[in-house]
This record gives C-alpha cells, structure tokens and sequence, in this order.
C-alpha cells in the first residue's frame, strides 16, 4: 500500500512541477501570439505521462 | 478516389480580360467568394500593379467621415433593427453626410470643449479644497524673492520636526482623517533641510492653479459655473441622442456598405494590369470553376475569361478543410493546431471518431453524460454570437452522447451510482430505490481496473497504428524512405503490443480475446527472461523494425523507441481517468447518503444534501468534464498527431464579403 502510494505521490509531484514550468511559459507564449495555443497545449500536457506511469506502477504494486 | 480525407481540390486559375470590364470582374468575385487572390508582386514593362478604382477615394473619404462620427455619436457595436439595401443608402448617404456633417460635427466639438472645461473647473476645485479654511489667498503662495512654499498633502504632521530641524520656519497645517495638509514658509537657505523633513513625512505637492482671491471665493464661483455648463452639456447631449436615434442605423449600415466598396476598389492594387488588360491569379476549389466560368461568361460579355493553368512543383495551394457537416465542428481541434498541408490528410474524420470515444469512456456516467449534452446543446443553439463556442458545443454534445451511452450500457451508472448494487456489496446504495433499470454493468470503476486498463492498452494500440498508416500514406508519394520508416514503427508497436498480451495472458477477458483473434497468429514461443515471460515473435518483429529504423529515418530515431512504449503506456490515462472519477462521485455519494436517509432531521439532511450535491456537481460534473476533455484531446495532439502530421497550410481565404446591416441588389 505505502510503496503503491509512494509510486503514485511522487509521480504526481514530479508532474506537477514540470507542469508548471511548462505552463507558465505556454501561457506567456500564447499572451503573445493566440495561435500557440495548440502548440503550448502540446507541450504542456507532455509530462502529464509521468504520472499515469505512476498509476500504472502502482496499480501493479497493488495487485502484486 | 485520389483526394479523399485531404482537403478540397485547388486549381491554379487566371482571370483574364480588357481593363474596361475590372469592375464588373471585381464584382462577380467578390460576390462569388470563390477566388484566393495571390498578389501580384512582380512588375515588367507591360505589368504594373493596378490603380485603384476610380470610386475608391470618394468612398474613402466618405467612410473616414462616417467612423469618425461613429466614434462621436458614440455608436460603436450599435446594432441596426433591419438590413438596408445598397442601391438605398447610395442614394441617401449624400445628403446624409451634408446633414450629418452640419449637426453632428459642430456639436461633437461643443461637447467636448464643454467637457474639457468641466475638467479644469473641477481640478481647480479639488486642488484648492484642502486650502479653503487657512485663509490665504492663492497668488500668496509663491513669488517671494527670499521665502520658498511648499504647499501639499503629507502622511503625518511633520510641525515638531521640522521646527526642530528648520527653525525659523513658519508651518499652517490642517489634519485631516488620513492626512495633513500643510503650507510651510520656509527661507531659501533652508530649503533643503525643509524638503528632507517633509519627504521623511511623505510630502507631495499640490500645483495650486494661477488665480487671484480667496480659494473659498474661487471654489464657489466654479461650483455655480459648473452647475450651468452640465446644462449646457445635457442640453448638447440631447441634441446629440436625436442625432443618434436618426441616423444611427443608416451610418451604421452605411459604414459596411462604404467598407466593402472601398476594399472591392483597392482590389487592383494587387493585381497585374496592363494599358488595355488585366490579369488576376489565383486558387480557386476546382469544383467552383465551371460555376465563375459561367458567371464571368454571363456578366463581363466575353470580355473576361478564366481559365485553367497547369500547377509547378513547388506550388502550395492554400488549403480548404472538406469535411460533411456533422463532422465540420472538430475542425476546431485542428485550427487549434495547425492547417495541414495541401497534401495531408486530415485528420478532422479520426478526431470526429476518438474524441466523443474516449471521452465518453473515461465520463462514462449517464446522468454526467446528460447533463454534458444538455450544456453542449445550450452551447450549441444559444451562443449566436460566437462560432467556436458553437463549435465547442457541438464537441460536447457528442461527448455527452458517447458518456450517456457508455454510462448507460457499459457501467451501469448515473450520478456516480450504480443501477443496481454490486453482488460483493449488496448494500451498497443504487438506483434500485427508484426503479429497476433492467442493464447490469459490463465493467465496474472500482473492481474491473485490469479490464480497463487492457481496454485502454487495445484502444492506444489502434489509435498509433492509424497514426502510423496515415504518417506512412502522407508520405507514401514524396519520400518513399519516410514511408518505410513509419512501416518499420508499425512493427515495432505491433511488437511491443504482442509482447504486452503476451504478458497479461488470461488475466483478463480483453487480452484474452485479443490474443485468440487479432493476435491469433502470434506462434505461442515464449521465454523467461528475468522473470518476465517474453514472447519470441514480439522480441523478432520489434528487431525488424529496430534495424529497419537506421536504415530509413537515421539512428538517431533510435532513441524514441522507448518513447513509442510510453505512448502507448500512456492511453491507460483512459481507465485512470474512469476510475478516478469514479472513485470521487463514490466518495461524495458515501457522504450524501447517510445524510439524505439517516439524518432524522430533515431540514439538515436537505441543506446537506443541497450542498454536498452542489460541491459535487462542481468537481466531478466540471473538473471531471474538463480533465476528461483535455486527456481525450492531447491522446490526438500528442500521442496521434505526433505520428504524421507536419500543418503549416495556407488557409483558403478567398475575395469576398460579409454583410450583416446590408442587402445588395443586382
């Protein structure tokens, strides 16, 4: 339980991290030009697969 | 079929004719709105760029009057109750401007001169206020030759200090709830240590206005000058709002009449003309060609023409999304992105197919699934106004639709509750206590994860293996090298998607399934490598495609084949998300039921439940429509797009206009 949780806790902190960076500036870009959005978005929900890694991980610790 | 799922066929077309029939060629493109002019950039002796019609700067000038009065009228965004025809506002709009011109303009500048004055009246007063009970006269504040004043507003009372610092200087001060004012005279030798001592206090200055008398006397004469000019300013207003109610809808009209006159008369300054000719060049959709050919024919007399010209390597033309209706709003998803190219697929069709599906996997609810096409079809049929709302409605409808459905037949629930309770938890709360639904679930969200979870894996497995197959078709007729790359990725995912079934086995039905049709052919060889069951075919197949790899798109492709396994790890978000949101519509019904059925007072239980009810509406109607929403889209963008789509097209915009306060006639 403690090792499926540390999986998934921890994962998500590294995603929110690197979320926020990423967010920050696709933000700033499409301030500045609307036509990023796309892009930004694209970038921005990248490190997103950190996370959902996580669940998996911890998902398979569980039923282990 | 050559075309199919690319965008609308372009032909390279020329319209050719005498100079004499430029206007009416203006015309009968602009009205046809089929035309993607491309400028004329390249002059010659014979070629220069056109001259302007010869209505353009009558019509200028006349639009230049009417915006500025637009802007003194105030009537920007006035909305007309009807349209007006053309041939009527030509006839009316002389006379008009005449009228217009006499009242509006004269009494535009009145107001404003009034306005300016009312300002200056005003800042004197309030310059002068905190000065009205010392009692000086304004001229006795400066012009010393020996005395420097400072007259103003401080934070706090600076009187000990500076009779401490500054001796021999004289200080008037008022205090007043938030601040002091004060009136310091002070020798010019000691200006300095004055201007220290009250910075220390937060001094800041007054600019006390150039008038002789009393501030009190001055004060009550602006007070009565005031009170006549806003007289004088209702009075011009109101001759103004008759103005306006007048002549509002014809100025408004007007306006986008004169617009589109003046931008079908500069129209030749990007064209080639010659002395006698004119030559327009441009892309047109070639199922449109026949349509001006006849219009020209008809209109011009055989005085203009168009006619077909062979496309060169290396022409781009701009590209016209073609997609049947229903399918036209997820075009949204993509101007999001990027235009494709002349040459791509669209992938506007996929995204039609995914989207609802995936999101209305991981909604998955019947009463979230009708709530969400109840706001989509708001969306959709109430946002007048704005067109990528109604697009966006439109997306959530279908969403909504597939969520329902999926609720409905795949896991049993409304409202994050079951239809019938589960047979491991027999009293657990259910629809049962309403009505016997007669559908039990397929899969449940809080016991069936390992199903969802192989769905989720066979789902992400087709989805990157059309990517591939589209990837391997845009490239298919430009680089053959490219092509055989993406065949090489299809091996290696359909490797890495045996190896994955392989290992899950039996555990669940889907895998299962999966291995004894699709995979059926897979020889069952496996080997224990380090614990892991390791199928030998799935090992050859991604071996294949690792050394094909090098070969066609570069060693460095090499490094992403990991990537390719975490693509596919990735559309587990689709059970995760399920699962997820279904655990928090569990948590917030555990807290809702005890309340609505145990609570025996029924005042607590209804504002409980009101409020429990609303906060989960909130995070799991919202947050949970808005995370699915996301997921679904970046499962395109990133996992499917990334595949094969380049974009960077030419949007299709051709000569023509809108009007919304207009009619033309012929």
């Amino acid at each position: 339980m403690i090792g499926a949780g540390i999986a998934i806790g921890v994962a998500g902190l590294g995603t929110g991290i690197a979320q926020g960076q990423v967010g920050a500036a696709a933000v700033g870009a499409t301030a500045e030009d609307p036509k990023m959005f796309g892009k930004g978005m694209i970038l921005m929900v990248l490190p997103e697969t950190i996370v959902i890694l996580g669940f998996v991980v911890a998902f398979l610790i569980m039923n282990a | 079929m050559p075309r199919m799922l690319r965008p609308e066929e372009m032909t390279r077309a020329v319209v050719i004719g005498s100079i004499d029939s430029l206007d009416v060629t203006i015309e009968c493109l602009y009205e046809l709105g089929v035309l993607h002019l491309i400028d004329f950039t390249e002059q010659d002796e014979d070629f220069k760029l056109g001259q302007p019609l010869g209505k353009a700067s009558d019509a200028s000038q006349k639009l230049l009057k009417l915006r500025s009065m637009i802007r003194s009228l105030g009537i920007e965004g006035h909305k007309p109750g009807g349209q007006l025809r053309t041939s009527d506002i030509s006839k009316k709009i002389e006379q008009a401007l005449v009228t217009l011109d006499l009242n509006t303009t004269s009494k535009a500048e009145a107001r404003q001169r009034i306005q300016s004055l009312m300002r200056e009246k005003e800042s004197e007063i309030s310059a002068l206020g905190p000065f009205r009970q010392f009692g000086i006269p304004v001229e006795d504040y400066e012009g010393y030759d020996s005395i420097s004043v400072f007259a103003g507003l401080c934070k706090s009372d600076p009187e000990r200090d500076l009779r401490s610092k500054v001796p021999g200087s004289d200080l008037i001060k008022l205090q007043r709830k938030a601040d002091v004012v004060v009136a310091a005279f002070v020798r010019n030798e000691d200006k300095v240590d004055a201007v220290r001592v009250l910075g220390e206090h937060g001094y800041q200055e007054t600019k006390l206005p150039k008038l002789k008398g009393q501030p009190d006397d001055i004060i009550r004469r602006n007070e009565a000058v005031l009170l006549d000019l806003e007289k004088d300013l209702k009075r011009v207003e109101a001759d103004l709002e008759s103005i306006r109610r007048q002549f509002a809808d014809l100025i408004v009209a007007s306006e986008e009449y004169l617009t589109i006159e003046v931008m079908k008369a500069e129209t030749p300054l990007r064209i080639a003309t010659s002395d006698n000719s004119f030559v327009i060049d441009g892309w047109m959709p070639s199922s449109k060609f026949g349509e001006l050919q006849q219009a020209l024919g008809s209109l011009c007399g055989g005085l203009a023409f168009v006619e077909r010209i062979p496309t060169v390597k290396g022409d781009e033309p701009p590209v016209k999304l073609k997609n049947p209706k229903p399918v036209k709003p997820f075009e949204f998803f993509i101007d999001l992105v990027s235009t494709p190219k002349y040459d791509e697929i669209d992938p506007t069709l996929v995204l039609f197919i995914t989207f609802p599906l995936f999101f209305g996997f991981m909604i998955g609810d019947l009463g979230f699934g009708l709530g969400l096409m109840a706001l989509g079809g708001v969306m959709r049929w109430k946002l007048k106004g704005s067109p990528d709302l109604q697009k966006l409605g439109t997306i959530v409808l279908a969403g909504g639709l597939l969520a329902s459905l999926f609720g409905l037949f795949v896991f049993a629930e409304a409202f994050g509750v079951p239809f019938h309770p589960l047979e491991a938890a027999p009293d657990e709360h259910s629809w049962e206590v309403v009505a016997n639904i007669p559908l039990h679930p397929l899969l449940d969200k809080m016991h069936d994860i390992k199903e969802m979870l192989a769905i989720s894996l066979v789902a992400g497995w087709a989805h990157l293996t059309l990517g591939f197959t589209i990837g391997f078709v845009n490239h298919y007729r430009h680089n053959m090298k490219h092509a055989l790359a993406k065949l090489a990725w299809l091996l290696i995912l359909l490797g890495l998607f045996i190896e994955i079934m392989t290992v899950a086995g039996d555990a669940t039905t889907t895998s299962s399934f999966v291995n004894s049709t699709v995979l059926a052919w897979v020889p069952d060889m496996t080997a224990n490598i380090a614990g892991i069951v390791a199928s030998i075919p799935a090992v050859l197949i991604i071996l294949i495609g690792v050394i094909g790899l090098p070969l066609t798109e570069g060693a460095m492709a090499l490094s992403e084949v990991v990537g390719l396994f975490t693509n596919l790890i990735s559309y587990t978000r689709l059970a995760a998300l399920a699962v997820g949101k279904g655990a928090m519509a569990l948590a917030f019904n555990t807290m809702l039921f005890p309340l609505i059925f145990e609570s025996h007072n029924i005042g607590i239980a209804v504002v409980g439940a009101l409020a429990l009810f609303v906060t989960q509406m909130f995070f799991v109607f919202f947050l949970g429509a808005l995370s699915a929403g996301i997921q679904a889209v970046r499962l395109n963008y990133v996992e499917f797009f990334l595949k094969f789509f380049e974009g960077g097209g030419k949007e299709f915009s051709p000569l023509r206009y809108a009007r919304k306060h207009t009619v033309g006639d012929k």
